[in-house]
């Protein structure tokens, strides 16, 4: 019954989707943010006084951050090879939902997000097209790389760009499950160094989340991880084409696991407090048995789409305390949306050359604390939280002075001034379009 | 090193779990080049062969290092005649292998000492390796404990 309301509403939002864009042929555009009262404004906002400009940064390539729009933009670069649910599409496909991701970054971040799908076929093309693409931005979103391709492409281009590269599908899932981790924690009453763990599939969200839990304190030992080849542990058999492959689950396979637990992926649940899933859509995925073998008061993150591992009913019934999925229609959404537009401010306020698990784990905490008192329905904020995007903005850009990558400096109180004044005024202009029907208005639906 | 390792000869009651350990070389090999598709009948045949080296000292040098009594690696090495060339002996080594969790832990660099040592007890001088070109973990593994290319072995599959 709610699968078929959930069908009927995907279809629903389908037709939209496809009428709104055929109306309106791209999501964002480019509008000068200079005045231009006659065309002899050209000879400084053009040549020829601009050539002093660009002299000026040809001598020192950082002030390119200061003297162009450097500093707010922000590169999402795709392949096209694991393009949400629906796998390799082509970057041509891929665009469609770049621009999305850019419309959210613009609206809640006051980020200025441009798509880049990118026809590459290689890991090493893809990473030498980013590298020529770097003076133009001030970050990197990599965006629907297929695993375990885009880990090499995150780890490569961590080390050779001087600016932050992120990819959402790993950093960005990954913090945002921490946020919610430490408030359901919280909501019963467990502690971080003693809570058991299973990370139940082994995706690109699920590797990056164990490797973000362990710089948060959680031991490895009480981590499990568990996919479709059963429990991770250093003697499976797929453990070399894993080397080879995809060394970061290899790694996970040694750190994980302290009681080298083996058997299938359900085995996984006994004694654990919390499941992680980011694994095959349910319904069944997971069977609510499973979660009678853990421990008392479980906590479930089903965040499967668009349908979870299991319905939150169905895992409420075997008394699950705490039950997050990836959808808005339940309580404790885990939604990226929370995390990389006030990620991104932050890194572009301090003119970041990086980030790391460090700073991530303060935007988590900061996500967490924003919920005051965190229930069983509420462990993590909405998208509606507007104070919530300047507020880990400006926590991320203090941990990035805090870690030596910022080129600006300031206190937290400072950048979120910043942050929230770029927010603000961004809006503002974003309401001037609409409410001067710039912004044409929604077509009606047959 | 945070464990304890202890050497010795391979035993026959150590055969089916060293085989494991070979088996996953193979597949290694496999992950390189599909010229080396392990045959999953083979086990039988396997063992035998096994038994073989495990009980011919003489022509043979097969050594596994164990950990609170689980196998960490093992090495297998042939002593072989050279008959047209100088030095008259060689040392081959035909396995190593080590389980993921005891690498990077000099497992490998003690197994191949042992070999060596058993090279000084009987006067010979040369050691070397075989592996399949393309499987560049051996390659390095070699190349960073001095070995060189010294034989070249070409294959093609002809059509039936």
């Amino acid at each position: 019954m709610v699968l078929q309301n959930d069908q009927e509403r995907t279809e629903h939002f389908n037709k939209m989707s496809l009428k709104f864009s055929e109306f309106y042929k791209g999501k964002t555009m480019i509008l000068p943010k200079v005045p231009i009262r006659d065309l002899g404004a050209f000879s400084y906002w053009y040549t020829p006084g601009i050539a002093a400009v660009s002299t000026h940064i040809s001598k020192d390539p950082e002030s390119s951050f200061e003297l162009t729009g450097r500093w707010n933009s922000v590169a999402i670069v795709t392949d096209g090879t694991r393009v949400l649910g629906l796998g390799n599409v082509g970057p041509e496909a891929a665009m469609a939902v770049m621009e999305g991701k850019a419309l959210i970054f613009n609206y809640l971040g006051g980020v200025n997000a441009v798509p880049v799908p990118i026809r590459t076929r290689t890991k090493e093309e893809f990473i030498s097209v980013a590298k020529a693409l770097e003076p133009a931005f001030g970050g990197f979103n990599l965006e629907d790389i297929e695993s375990p391709k885009c880990f090499f492409i995150l780890e490569q281009l961590q080390k050779e760009l001087s600016i932050p590269a992120w990819h959402d599908d790993q950093l960005g899932t990954a913090s945002i499950i921490l946020a919610g981790l430490i408030n359901a924690l919280r909501v019963v009453g467990k502690k971080i160094p003693d809570a058991r763990i299973v990370l139940f599939g082994s995706g690109a969200a699920n590797v990056a989340a164990a490797h973000l839990l362990m710089a948060a304190g959680f031991k490895g030992s009480n981590i499990i991880i568990a996919d479709s080849k059963g429990i991770l542990h250093p003697e499976r058999e797929d453990m070399d084409a894993l080397m080879l492959n995809n060394p970061w689950k290899y790694k996970l396979a040694m750190l994980t696991n302290g009681e080298r637990r083996k058997g299938p992926s359900e085995e996984s649940f006994k004694g654990a407090d919390v499941i992680i899933s980011a694994a095959r859509p349910g319904p069944d995925t997971i069977k609510p048995e499973w979660i009678k073998t853990m421990n008392s008061d479980p906590v479930i993150f089903a965040l499967a789409n668009p349908v979870p591992e299991i319905w939150p009913h169905e895992a409420r019934e075997v008394g699950a305390r705490v039950i997050a999925t990836g959808r808005g229609d339940f309580p404790n959404q885990i939604n990226n949306s929370l995390i990389f537009p006030g990620v991104f401010r932050g890194v572009l306020d301090a003119r970041s050359r990086g980030v790391n698990f460090k700073i991530m784990v303060k935007a988590s905490y900061e996500i967490a604390n924003f919920v005051e008192d965190p229930t069983e329905e509420r462990i993590v904020p909405t998208m509606e939280n507007w104070e919530l995007y300047p507020q880990v903005a400006s926590a991320v850009a203090r941990a990035t002075v805090d870690e030596g990558l910022a080129r600006r400096t300031n206190s937290t109180e400072g950048f979120y001034k910043i942050a929230r004044e770029i927010i603000e005024e961004n809006r503002n202009a974003y309401r001037k379009l609409l409410d001067g029907n710039v912004i044409k208005k929604l077509p009606e639906m047959n | 090193m945070d464990f304890k390792l202890e050497l010795g000869k391979l035993e026959e009651n150590d055969i089916e779990k060293v085989l494991d350990l070979v088996l996953r070389l193979k597949k290694l090999n496999q992950e390189f080049d599909s010229i080396f598709e392990v045959n999953e009948d083979s086990r039988e045949d396997a063992i035998k062969l096994l038994k073989g080296i495990a009980a011919d000292r003489e022509c043979y040098f097969a050594q596994v290092a164990k950990s609170k009594g689980k196998i960490a690696g093992v090495i297998v090495a042939e002593f072989r005649k050279r008959v047209f060339y100088l030095p008259p002996m060689e040392a081959r080594i035909l396995e190593i292998y080590i389980m993921p969790e005891f690498r990077r832990s000099s497992v490998g660099q003690l197994l191949v000492d042992s070999l060596y040592t058993e090279c000084k007890k009987r006067n010979i001088d040369l050691v070397t390796a075989e592996f399949p070109s393309l499987n560049v973990i051996a390659l390095n593994f070699y190349k960073k404990m001095g070995y060189r290319e010294i034989v070249s072995v070409y294959g093609k599959q002809i059509k039936k």
